[in-house]
């Protein structure tokens, strides 16, 4: 019966398999981009970037300079969220070639070119933070990031405000939430690291302690 | 001469009662009432699929039906067909009976007669009814494609098996192929994966280090030589000239010359080693790269198998 079973499931599966598929350098790409996402994130993807570099390859195959484009932004807005430096030279080529709306205001978000976007709009889902940067208010920007509900995008934005806007405690303790849900460890550290630095700037000693022993513990 | 009124019923009913029965004798003749019926006996070896009142067929014609079934001393089946006098004709000493059990429908008796010239069968001579079995012909006809089904539900069951089984040959290779990647992931350079000796490369990067550092001594005592040449004869060659501290530097360039020596004699024999090192790696990373594929050929096709997805959606995050 068992038998049966199986063969009638794998009759279904094949029965439910698409008829168009997927073209390779599409699936490809996509995969690889997910990986580099989490192992970036996660610190395993070394100086190298090997999944990058695959995601890079497939999107070239598919001659797709908006989707080669928004690799690359993905990238700026991963090392925005690590609260690393970013390097746009890449995209500046491809935008030149290939200009896009959508695309630039994005690197003007990553980027912290804030005059630029009072203009325009922010990119979904950072347009809700609109407001809150053009006040530089911190409470609301902090309400607003809690709020989204992508975990990638609520770093990110943690990221981008703390890189280029005053910040508190409050967001850098979303990002290291976020950041220790999702087992992101580079993130984590980034943003404890942060968070020492600004408690020895308040002079709150006892917490900077508190976050270097954490650290210490952590990185043994 | 008048007809009176009672001979008038009269005549009526008896006509009409005449006709009544003209009607039925008709009626009970053209049903083969007063035909003469022929009793023929077959027998088979068993009376599964026979039943009392079974039609006998001619040609998809009904000619008669079984009357009786009985059980010989022999332990063979008699089965009593009647056949009315006006189909005897289609019952020949070379006809054969056949029980015919279709898929669907009821089972029926089938005659068939080759030659209608034959004689007739002689009503005391029992043949033998052969059966034709719809429903195990096509049971033995499903029997093998079954076993083939089952073959391959068993393949598929251990495919899943050895996919699902920890220690399975997929898992191992994964496992290995994990492994492999872990190691290049872990190891600092392609030196150290090739040597696979953490304080080999060590040993290398101190050489090369203290090559660096010579050089830069050499590098030194160049530019000293140069000034020296600048300078009067008494600060060449006196007590404290330049010249004696030109021979300690010298003894000193030789000393770390030798040093040199060693260093490059053993670079060399780790370079020997590493070229080694270097054709085996080759042949593992062939090894890697036919496994990957390997894997990678496999998840395709089950990702093909499994596959509903739909095309995906890069987006910016």
């Amino acid at each position: 019966m068992n038998k049966f079973l199986a063969l009638l499931m794998a009759i279904l599966f094949s029965a439910c398999s698409s008829s168009q598929p997927i073209p390779q350098w599409k699936d490809k790409s996509y995969r690889q981009l997910e990986t580099y996402k989490n192992d970036f994130l996660a610190d395993k993807e070394d100086a190298t970037e090997p999944h990058f570099r695959k995601a890079r390859e497939a999107f070239a195959a598919g001659n797709d300079l908006d989707l080669l484009a928004k690799a690359y932004l993905t990238r700026m807005a991963l090392q925005a969220a690590v609260l690393t430096d970013i390097d746009d030279s890449d995209f500046i080529r491809l935008d030149k070639l290939q200009p896009s709306a959508l695309n630039r205001s994005y690197y003007d978000f990553i980027q912290g070119n804030f005059s630029a976007l009072q203009k325009t709009e922010p990119p979904p889902p950072y347009n809700r933070l609109k407001s809150a940067i053009a006040g530089k208010d911190v409470a609301a920007a902090a309400r607003e990031i809690a709020g989204m509900e992508n975990n990638l995008s609520r770093l990110i934005a943690c990221g981008v405000w703390v890189k280029y806007l005053p910040y508190n405690d409050s967001i850098l303790q979303i990002a290291i939430a976020t950041a220790s849900e999702q087992g992101w460890s580079r993130a984590l550290f980034a943003y404890l690291y942060k968070l020492q630095a600004y408690y020895q700037d308040r002079k709150e000693l006892q917490k900077a302690q508190d976050i270097k022993e954490r650290l210490e513990m952590l990185k043994k | 001469m008048s007809i009176t009124r009672e001979f008038k019923v009269g005549f009526l009913v008896v006509f009409t009662a005449i006709l009544l029965i003209a009607t039925l004798f008709y009626l009970a003749y053209e049903k083969g009432v007063f035909s003469t019926i022929h009793t023929y006996t077959l027998s088979s070896h068993s009376g599964d699929g026979f039943t009392e009142g079974m039609p006998v067929v001619f040609s998809g014609f009904n000619i008669g039906k079984v009357h009786a079934l009985e059980l010989n001393d022999q332990g063979l089946t008699l089965i009593k067909i009647k056949i009315p006098n006006k189909h005897v004709k289609w019952i020949r000493s070379d006809s054969s009976f056949v029980l015919y059990r279709p898929l669907i429908g009821a089972a029926r008796i089938v005659v068939s007669s080759a030659n209608l010239h034959s004689p007739l069968l002689p009503p005391g001579e029992i043949r033998e009814v052969n059966t034709i079995n719809d429903i195990n012909d096509a049971i033995a006809k499903v029997q093998p494609l079954i076993e083939k089904i089952t073959n391959i539900a068993e393949n598929i069951e251990r495919l899943t098996n050895q996919l699902s089984d920890p220690a399975g040959s997929l898992n191992r290779i994964l496992a290995n192929a994990r492994k492999v990647t872990d190691t290049l992931a872990r190891k600092k350079s392609l030196l150290e994966m090739a040597v696979d000796d953490e304080e080999s490369v060590k040993a290398v990067h101190a050489a090369l280090k203290k090559l660096k550092d010579i050089t830069a001594s050499v590098d030194g005592v160049l530019k000293k030589v140069d000034k020296m040449a600048d300078k009067t004869d008494s600060s060449l060659y006196g007590k404290d000239g330049t010249l004696p501290q030109v021979n300690k530097i010298l003894k000193d360039i030789i000393g770390k010359l030798e040093k040199l020596d060693t260093t490059v004699s053993n670079i060399n024999k780790m370079s020997g080693d590493l070229s080694e090192g270097t054709k085996n790696f080759r042949i593992l990373r062939s090894d890697i790269d036919d496994t990957v594929n390997a894997i990678d050929d496999v998840a395709k096709k089950l990702d093909d198998l499994l596959s509903t997805k739909k095309e995906p959606e890069i987006k910016l995050p």
